[in-house]
């Protein structure tokens, strides 16, 4: 009996073993709801810490009251029978009224932080519309009259005050680094809001979707990058026209990294030159060498799905436009400047080139992986509504092969090579 | 104290009890019903381990592919379902028929055929939910089932239809049952048994059949209305017609929340009667435990929103449903406390059944903690929806539920079968369990507060979530291990485990005074009860007056013997409850676009069904 007699001694050499491996395996923890990046996540976090110390409190005083008793009071042999209590009152009383006085250390800053943090919001905030689809986000900036898809951008210092609507089923919106989630939910519109500090330069952050939305709800991910006030006004200014369309070549296939996607800050910072020339000027994308490893998709491409890079080395453009221009495309997506591609199902791809990923955060925006996804999305996102469209692919919902109206790999590496100078 | 029960001289417990199947099939006896919830719950229970191996194993790491996105919710789902309603629900039900009645003093329960009824319709129901599965069309909208996506515009298929029409299937079972009980423990308490001379299991047991009386029918009518939406082209749910998606959460979580008590209650008191026992002291506070179950039964109801706070209620409804989950904390303080002074001074043997009760209250005071944590509605934002829950509900159900029915499973098998089980593989299984159960839960903390989601098929690399699912995939491995030593010790003891006494464990209950395995009539006279821990102050012999009820040759005499009217073995209940379930299940036929085949067999079992009942009800009970 001697060597089984002390179950929770053992919880709490498991727990240290359990202890001693986490922080040995040091990892990052690029997704930690620690970090103190808003003044919400920051809120939420002295909560947090309210309520670990008091939980670790209650935890180590009750374990070590059991295991002390369950090993002093162990049966001996000979012992005499145990005196034949069936309560006590004061004690009882006491740990009634203790509990009590806990909580309300508990619960006044919960109060506290719930009337604080769903507050309205200033008047001078930023105002994002986030609409949640099966399975990709979109986001608009009314202020700014910007529409894009997956990835958002924000000012530090500035309020962010988040709509949150769905056009399907629910979704929930969480950003871990900047703070709690908010369900979208059909028929209503719900609110959220948080500061990122205003000591950030530029960051990227993973966000996701945490209500179950069916079967990709694990790939509904979003990347959201909180930047300087002029970068983003020169984002955002860049956002709102038209892309500069026809200058860029496609990019070497080869370098399959999404980070060498648009080029730097267009001009000095805060100043904008769109010009109506020909001239390569873009708006301010988030730095490609500031981007950090966690945000760039490493999901696994389906085999047999991408175009060779000769293929994709002859891609054109502006036949690209033009095949994408008289394809089912059109029918889900919007291009600004584009007359026929006003679709509203699908995300917005006027500056699809100025974004590090497609799919809702789940592959790197290249010409290879974004070859694949026009040849066979369903393939690379279980459940997409976006069709299968290579020639003579398996579509894996419709359960046949596409024949008429598919692309062919040519004409895809064309429709990539539009979509790749979408700026 | 009179202890360790000078064996009533019955120590051959064989009785005439028929056996075969069909006494099977045909039996309204409270005991074997019990163990037929047992066994098929068990069944469930390796049923529903079994997919949770497969989902750890697709999440062991990054973008794996042992299972689609489709597959992985459909076993989710499943797990969930198959956990909640078919593996710890009849767990405790196994419990509630095989020791209500021998805890206060009664022949059987108050409606012996009903009892049936409710276990076969509990079979049946389990049977539409869990087989679409192996054809790879099971329910895959999450064991919560949130609408709109469950609705007919997002979900086209069967697989929801068998979640919707299964579930009101089990919810009658669970209500017949609960009045049953109910009924059974206010008229059929033997003399002297007063209520607060029950036993603490029985006290908790009728506080849970409140419970379902009162939860089970919210849920019964948001599944009501989401079979209207789905099959009778109603809008209750309808995204399109403007329907409000939270008037599901609320429903459900109205039912949800007060099946959290349902699922845990009965484990405590399990606990409650094995603490005592292996202490040798009574139970410490025994009024205070029984108000601190009736307070978190009460209480349970008004919380449900705090599944919701990430909804927007606003901070008024945010504000007020942290305050009351905070409050729960208090009573079940209470109970976490009196079992630990319910040791204090005893004299502690640490059988498996004790180390399994000794370890519900470790394991479930970690669940208790992290669920405070859940109460503080800012914080839920960041927890909500996140591995952190997972962690925190397993190690309410897990190291809470399954926990305590265990330290009862090996506690009353003796009762059961009339055998011991095994000691040494009994240990081997409370430890294997107990570091499997922290080294799967336990990283689940880490990885949710590092802002892994819930629900998820798979997951990116570089996430830093990699060794929290590998600890996590490796415990339930081991997890499967423990099972299997379970389940070798549960099958070879039953078979050939050693014959136990009346009374192996010095217990003070009035079960104890009964032979091993119980005779089918149970007490051949009734006791008169004079204190809460009879068997501790009163002689066994005086409580069962055993000379009388054996015959020479030391066999126990049958009811017969005894002149004590039984009743008749039947099948209807069974008819009946198949009949309900094809009846139910018609409407299936609907969807597949068939309405004549749909009316027939709904016709046809309904008039099957009728006539079933009115035979049923004309037939002599004894």
């Amino acid at each position: 009996m001697t060597r089984s007699n002390r179950p929770s001694a053992r919880t709490g050499a498991l727990l240290a073993i359990l202890a001693v491996a986490l922080a040995a395996c040091g990892g990052q923890y690029p997704n930690s709801t620690f970090l103190h990046w808003s003044d919400f996540a920051t809120d939420i976090d002295f909560l947090w810490d309210r309520l670990l110390v008091w939980g670790t409190i209650v935890f180590v005083i009750v374990e070590a009251i059991l295991v002390y008793t369950i090993i002093r009071f162990r049966a001996r042999p000979g012992a005499p029978e145990p005196k034949q209590t069936h309560g006590n009152t004061t004690l009882e009383i006491m740990w009634t009224v203790i509990p009590a006085i806990i909580l309300v250390f508990i619960a006044i800053p919960t109060i506290r932080t719930i009337f604080k943090t769903q507050a309205k919001a200033p008047a001078s905030s930023i105002e994002v519309e986030v609409i949640g689809h099966q399975w990709w986000w979109e986001f608009r900036y009314p202020q700014y009259g910007v529409v894009t898809a997956n990835e958002l951008y924000l000012p530090a210092g500035r309020t962010a005050n988040f709509a949150l609507k769905t056009k399907d089923v629910l979704h929930s919106f969480w950003v871990p680094n900047f703070g709690g989630k908010r369900d979208l939910i059909s028929n209503r519109t719900n609110y959220l809001w948080f500061t990122p500090n205003d000591t950030i330069k530029a960051v990227a952050a993973n966000g996701q979707c945490a209500e179950y939305c069916g079967d990709s709800h694990a790939n509904m991910k979003f990347r959201t990058y909180v930047v300087t006030p002029a970068d983003f006004e020169s984002w955002a200014a860049h956002q709102k026209g038209q892309a500069v369309f026809g200058v860029a070549p496609p990019e070497p296939p080869a370098a399959a990294a999404p980070g060498k996607a648009p080029a730097k800050k267009g001009a000095a910072s805060g100043e904008v030159a769109l010009s109506e020339s020909a001239a390569v000027v873009t708006g301010f994308v988030f730095p490609a060498d500031k981007l950090p490893a966690y945000v760039i998709p490493r999901t696994p491409l389906p085999g047999g799905l991408a175009l060779d890079d000769a293929t994709l080395a002859k891609g054109n453009a502006d036949s690209g436009k033009a095949i994408y221009s008289r394809s089912t495309c059109i029918g889900c997506h919007a291009i600004n400047g584009n007359p026929m591609s006003m679709g509203i199902i699908g995300p917005n791809l006027t500056h699809v080139a100025s974004r590090y990923t497609i799919a809702a955060g789940l592959y790197p925006n290249d010409a290879r992986h974004l070859s694949a996804w026009i040849k066979n999305a369903r393939a690379m996102k279980p459940g997409s509504l976006m069709p299968t469209l290579g020639m003579e692919m398996w579509d894996p919902m419709m359960k046949m092969k596409v024949t008429t109206g598919g692309l062919t790999d040519p004409q895809i590496a064309d429709v990539v090579a539009y979509l790749r100078a979408l700026k | 104290m009179a202890t360790m029960a000078a064996p009533i001289s019955a120590t051959s417990a064989e009785t005439s009890s028929p056996s075969g199947i069909w006494s099977w099939l045909t039996t309204v006896d409270h005991k074997r019903i019990g163990i037929l919830y047992l066994v098929t719950a068990v069944f469930f229970f390796c049923w529903g381990g079994l997919e949770a191996l497969v989902i750890r194993t697709q999440l062991i790491g990054p973008n794996m592919k042992i299972v689609n996105a489709e597959q992985y919710n459909q076993l989710f789902t499943m797990h969930g379902t198959t956990m909640v309603f078919l593996v710890i629900m009849p767990l405790s039900s196994a419990f509630f028929n095989f020791l209500i009645p021998l805890q206060i003093g009664a022949r059987d329960v108050a409606f012996p055929r009903l009892n049936a009824f409710s276990y076969w319709v509990f079979l049946f129901g389990g049977i539409v939910i869990t087989l679409p599965i192996l054809f790879g069309l099971a329910p895959n909208g999450g064991w919560f089932g949130y609408a709109p996506i469950t609705t007919m515009a997002y979900s086209s298929g069967y697989n929801i239809d068998y979640w919707v029409l299964g579930l009101q299937i089990l919810g009658v079972a669970s209500l017949a049952a609960a009045f049953n009980f109910i009924t059974t423990i206010i008229n059929m308490r033997a003399p002297g048994m007063h209520l607060m001379r029950m036993p603490i299991f029985t006290w908790m047991s009728f506080v849970v059949q409140f419970l379902v009386i009162l939860a089970f029918p919210v849920i019964t009518v948001a599944l009501v209305f989401l079979m209207f939406d789905r099959f009778f082209g109603t809008n209750f749910y309808t995204i399109a017609a403007g329907a409000d998606p939270l008037l599901w959460q609320h429903l459900f979580w109205i039912f949800g929340h007060p099946e959290v008590y349902i699922l845990i209650l009965p484990a405590f008191g399990l606990v409650s009667e094995v603490l005592p026992t292996f202490s040798k002291k009574p139970l410490f506070g025994y009024p205070v435990m029984v108000y601190s179950g009736m307070l978190i039964g009460f209480l349970g109801f008004g919380v449900w929103a705090h599944h919701m706070f990430s909804v927007g209620m606003g901070p008024v409804a945010d504000s007020v449903f942290s305050l009351t989950t905070m409050l729960i904390a208090i009573p079940t303080g209470v109970k976490i406390l009196n079992w630990v002074s319910t040791m204090w001074g005893g004299n502690i043997r640490f059988t498996t059944s004790m180390m399994f009760g000794i370890a519900l209250v470790a394991m479930f005071t970690v669940g208790g903690i992290s669920g405070i944590m859940h109460s503080s509605s800012p914080a839920d934002l960041q927890q909500t929806d996140s591995y952190f829950v997972v962690a925190h509900f397993h190690y309410v159900l897990f190291g809470g539920a399954v926990f305590g029915i265990m330290a009862g499973v090996y506690y009353y098998f003796p009762k059961m079968t009339g055998r011991m089980m095994s000691e040494t593989i009994g240990k081997w299984h409370f430890w294997v369990f107990f570091i499997a159960m922290n080294l799967t839960f336990f990283p689940m903390h880490f990885a949710g507060l590092y802002g892994m989601p819930r629900r998820i098929y798979t997951y990116d690399a570089g996430q830093g979530w990699e060794t929290f699912n590998v600890m996590s995939t490796a415990g339930a491995y081991l997890q499967a291990v423990g099972m299997l030593l379970f389940l070798y010790n549960f099958i070879t003891s039953w078979r050939s485990g050693p014959k136990a006494g009346n009374n192996p464990w010095g217990a003070p209950t009035l079960e104890w005074a009964l032979p091993s395995p119980v005779p089918d009539y149970n007490f051949a006279h009734i006791p008169t009860i004079t204190s809460r821990y009879p068997l501790w102050d009163q002689k066994a012999e005086e409580l069962v007056k055993s000379e009388s009820e054996t015959t020479i040759d030391g066999r126990l005499k049958t009811a017969k013997e005894l002149g004590i009217p039984m009743p008749f073995p039947t099948i209807r209940p069974l008819i009946a409850a198949l009949l309900m379930c094809t009846m139910i299940c018609s409407v299936l036929f609907i969807h597949a676009g068939n309405l004549p085949l749909a009316l027939t067999i709904g016709i046809a079992s309904f008039l099957g069904l009728t006539f079933t009942l009115v035979s049923w009800l004309t037939s002599a009970l004894e």
